[in-house]
């Protein structure tokens, strides 16, 4: 039996293809009438419209139920509420569980990492992270996908396979939790970044440059935080980079293209109606990269964009004036 | 000792043996395994490159003809002399790592310590020592046992413990010796390396201190997963172990930020074999802070420290430790300078790193209590799996860094050193640690009054450290100023090493030794203190 708490969108789609994989899923959801209209009507319409919820998932709102008992527990809550969820679970986990989080980003104020929080807030020593180029949207309508889990521990990873690998979801194994859980996060900030160049028509060249270079600071920032460099040339990295650079379909994409037509954030924010995890994520990228020492102009240009009124157009401009150094760093041949 | 598991000493070591043999045998069967011959050969090789450097001695001679006969024997052996080989093999490793240990001297050793040190300080001969014991007890003025004493006592009496202190000098383990005795728990069994029995006055505690022998030299992976199969059985007997978690002593005067797990994993397999066989027996490790106000082979600790990290000159001199008139200088210095060395036992943890209550009970990073056996269950059974417990290991490891930050004890030859090194670091403004030692190196005089300011600001940031359980002070560093903390960090500095580290002239102090002034600064290196970035090279990769 497998647990996946959260039913948002990607959440819902994850319930819904390990059920398809033949296994016993319960979806936990707090909402009470979420919570029945998966039982009742096999839908969930708020999170994946027109998705029918594969028979195998139940979903109950008791934390307790939907875990004990589980062999893996697939944690996809929005950072906002992932400790407070975490804490609840912790009340009735296991040591011999394992946590399997498909969270990208990092926690407010603190910038902790989500394994992070888990290991702060519960018995979870069996941890693994799930990320990668994954529109929620896509997957729900059965098209074909590749993800990482990347965990220390080769059971959690043979568990999320077991879970989620198909002829249509390729698992990639990876051991560098650090690594992802970074990418995952902070390539949300150049997402935004992205969308604004995409608004503002400045061509392909330009918006090519932005997203390299943008992957180039996060690679550098999480490089230096303990980070395997191939990690953000992986699934995680570039891979999900692609995906959120090219789709308009992204929720980051989206904030940075309506900040690009001068649109306030609070409006933004609202309008868009779902979390938007870049817009976090970019605090926790400027804070990061003063903490370790790490010039990052483009990650704090979307910073300044954010939430200190620069325009889009004179961030951009900044960016262009900066002297370009090396473009990556030398290679020491192993020969 | 623990009940149910009153294993002798000549249990332990044929079971060290018969474990050992049994996992090369089934190890070399299974699809794919090398063979017995291959395992062998591999001892030899080995073996044979560490004598080519080995001293013409008896041992060394005997070794010799040992791996003369396995060698000539080797090439005709039906399996079943293989297997006769292999078992001696390891029966002879078992015999040398338990050799020495004997527990009568063993309880006479730790009776004579305190006596010993205490005669020391006063300034006994060491060859008048072994003979006498007479003597009243200073040590006790100098040693300062602190923190969660009473908690190890009540794990000791639940079950097995790892004391896991760190490691700054050969005299850690004398010290720890002593404080159990005084704390009045059954001795500890010690890993000590044969380097530490070319000291004649070390040589006879080692011998009998509970110390087992580790040779260091022995490149073969067969010694080295014997030595920790050893340290499992005994564990599992229900012998207390001591363990220097960071390998070696600090060479830098750093506190150890990384755990060695080799050894460490011990104690999980110890937890896991007794469960397997069907015992409540339990593991606990208890982390420990050793923070001297001097340390004594501070000097050719640090010189060896820059001559690994940097592209420097130095030379390394003959380890103090190993003369032991050094040992006696040290000890009356601490005496006559009325310093305290402080021995702070931190809370205990399971194999797993939870940390766990007065009963012995685990509990989890909220304080809610957990049943640390189910980190071991898979499908409902207790089950061995190598990559998952070498995590929890390393999760263990972490934990006992984290203790030991927070445990260390910080004293004004450190605060001094550190103050000092940060005013010299704005001014001479070099650009890497070796250029700056060697600008201190040239005359380069501070005024005092820039020193206690400095030593002002780091004070304020070590008591707001140590409310937030960030860190420990020592007497000399609370309701104190700058100018006190100048005087009693010169003091230390400038009695015991052989040239002062630092020296005043009028208003102004020099310093003479910039490789020691970096070694007693960098105990408070990591914690952020005065905005410093770090100086001290960072560790090795994992």
């Amino acid at each position: 039996m497998i647990a996946v708490l959260g039913a948002g969108n990607w959440g819902t789609t994850l319930a819904d293809l390990i059920a398809s994989n033949g296994h016993a899923v319960r979806l936990w959801t707090r909402a009470p009438a979420q919570r029945d209209e998966v039982n009742a009507r096999r839908t969930n319409e708020a999170a994946v419209p027109g998705l029918r919820i594969a028979e195998g998932v139940s979903a109950t709102s008791d934390l307790g139920e939907a875990v004990r008992g589980a062999e893996l527990v697939v944690m996809v809550i929005p950072s906002r509420g992932f400790r407070e969820v975490s804490s609840a679970l912790g009340e009735v986990l296991a040591p011999e569980q394992a946590v399997l989080h498909a969270t990208k980003g990092l926690e407010r104020e603190s910038n902790a990492r989500m394994s992070e929080v888990l290991l702060a807030e519960t018995c979870a020593r069996q941890i693994g992270v799930l990320s990668g180029p994954n529109l929620a949207a896509e997957i729900a309508r059965r098209k074909p996908a590749g993800t990482v889990v990347a965990s220390r521990f080769p059971h959690v990873i043979e568990l999320a396979r077991r879970a989620l690998s198909c002829p249509r979801m390729m698992v990639f194994a990876g051991d560098d939790v650090l690594g992802v859980e970074l990418a995952g996060a902070l390539k949300n900030v150049v997402a935004i970044a992205a969308g604004a160049a995409t608004e503002m028509d400045i061509g392909e060249n330009a918006k090519a440059l932005l997203v390299t270079r943008g992957l180039a600071e996060v690679t550098r920032l999480a490089v230096t935080m303990g980070a395997n460099p191939l990690t953000l040339a992986g699934l995680a990295g570039i891979g999900d980079l692609m995906v959120t650079c090219a789709s308009p379909r992204s929720r980051n994409h989206r904030v940075g293209a309506a900040l690009a037509r001068g649109e306030r954030l609070p409006d933004i924010l609202a309008g868009l109606g779902m979390v938007a995890e870049g817009v976090y994520a970019a605090v926790a990228a400027r804070d990061l990269a003063r903490a370790h020492r790490v010039e990052a102009p483009l990650l704090d240009g979307v910073y300044r964009v954010l939430y200190e009124g620069t325009g889009c157009e004179q961030a951009l401009r900044e960016l262009m004036t900066l002297p370009a150094g090396r473009d990556v760093a030398r290679f020491q041949s192993a020969s | 000792m623990q009940p149910g598991t009153g294993w002798d000493e000549a249990h332990i070591a044929s079971e060290v043996v018969a474990r050992k043999v049994e996992r090369i045998l089934r190890d070399a069967s299974v699809d794919g395994g090398r063979g017995l011959g291959a395992v062998i050969n591999e001892t030899l090789y080995h073996e044979r490159v560490r004598l080519q450097g080995a001293p013409d001695d008896e041992r060394t001679r005997a070794d010799g003809a040992f791996h003369a006969r396995v060698r000539r024997d080797l090439p005709h052996a039906t399996p079943a002399r293989q297997r006769a080989l292999v078992r001696e093999i390891v029966a002879r490793y078992v015999g040398e790592i338990t050799g020495h240990f004997d527990p009568r001297v063993y309880r006479f050793a730790t009776r004579v310590l305190p006596y010993a040190l205490s005669g020391l300080m006063q300034g006994f001969s060491p060859s008048a020592l072994l003979g006498e014991l007479r003597g009243a007890s200073h040590l006790d003025e100098h040693l300062l046992l602190e923190g969660e004493v009473e908690g190890l006592q009540g794990v000791a009496a639940l079950g097995t413990v790892i004391l896991a202190p760190t490691h700054s000098s050969n005299l850690d383990s004398l010290l720890i010796g002593y404080a159990i005795y005084r704390m009045k728990l059954p001795p500890l069994l010690y890993g000590a390396g044969l380097n530490l029995f070319s000291n004649p006055l070390t040589s006879f505690f080692m011998h009998n201190l509970g110390a087992y022998t580790v040779d260091r030299r022995k490149a073969d992976p067969l010694y080295r997963e014997t030595l920790k199969e050893y340290a499992t059985v005994a564990l599992e007997g229900g012998r207390h172990n001591l363990f220097f978690p960071g390998g070696t002593r600090s060479r830098s005067g750093e506190i150890e930020s990384r755990a060695k797990l080799g050894l460490l994993g011990a104690g999980l397999a110890a937890y896991r074999h007794s469960l397997l066989r069907g015992s409540a027996a339990r593991v606990f490790v208890v982390p420990c802070t050793i923070s001297y106000p001097l340390v004594l082979e501070a000097a050719s600790l640090v010189r060896s420290f820059l001559q690994e990290t940097g592209r420097s000159a130095y030379v390394v001199v003959e380890d103090e430790s190993s003369r032991a008139q050094r040992w006696v200088d040290f000890l009356r210095g601490i005496a006559a300078l009325d310093l305290r060395v402080h021995v702070r036992i931190g809370r205990a943890l399971d194999p797993f790193g939870d940390e766990v209550d007065a009963q012995g009970g685990s509990l989890d990073p909220r304080g809610r209590p957990i049943d640390p056996r189910r980190y071991l269950l898979r499908d409902g059974a207790v089950t061995e799996d190598p990559a998952r417990d070498a995590e929890y290991t390393r999760a263990l490891g972490r934990r006992l860094v984290e203790s030991w930050r927070r445990d260390s004890v910080a004293l004004p030859t450190s605060a001094l050193a550190f103050a000092l090194m940060d005013v010299l670091r704005r001014d001479l403004a070099q650009p890497d640690l070796y250029r700056l030692l060697r600008a201190i190196g040239a005359d380069t005089p501070v005024d005092t009054a820039r020193v206690e300011a400095a030593v002002d600001r780091l004070l304020a940031e070590l008591q707001a450290l140590e409310r937030a359980g960030g860190i420990q002070l020592g007497d000399g560093l609370r309701a104190t100023d700058g100018r006190d903390v100048v005087d009693r960090g010169l003091r230390g500095l400038g009695a015991y090493h052989a040239t002062p580290v630092v020296e005043r002239r009028g208003a102004q102090l020099v310093v003479l030794d910039a490789d020691l002034l970096f070694f007693y600064r960098n105990r408070l290196e990591g914690y952020g203190l005065l905005g410093a970035p770090r100086l001290c090279p960072a560790a090795g990769p994992r």
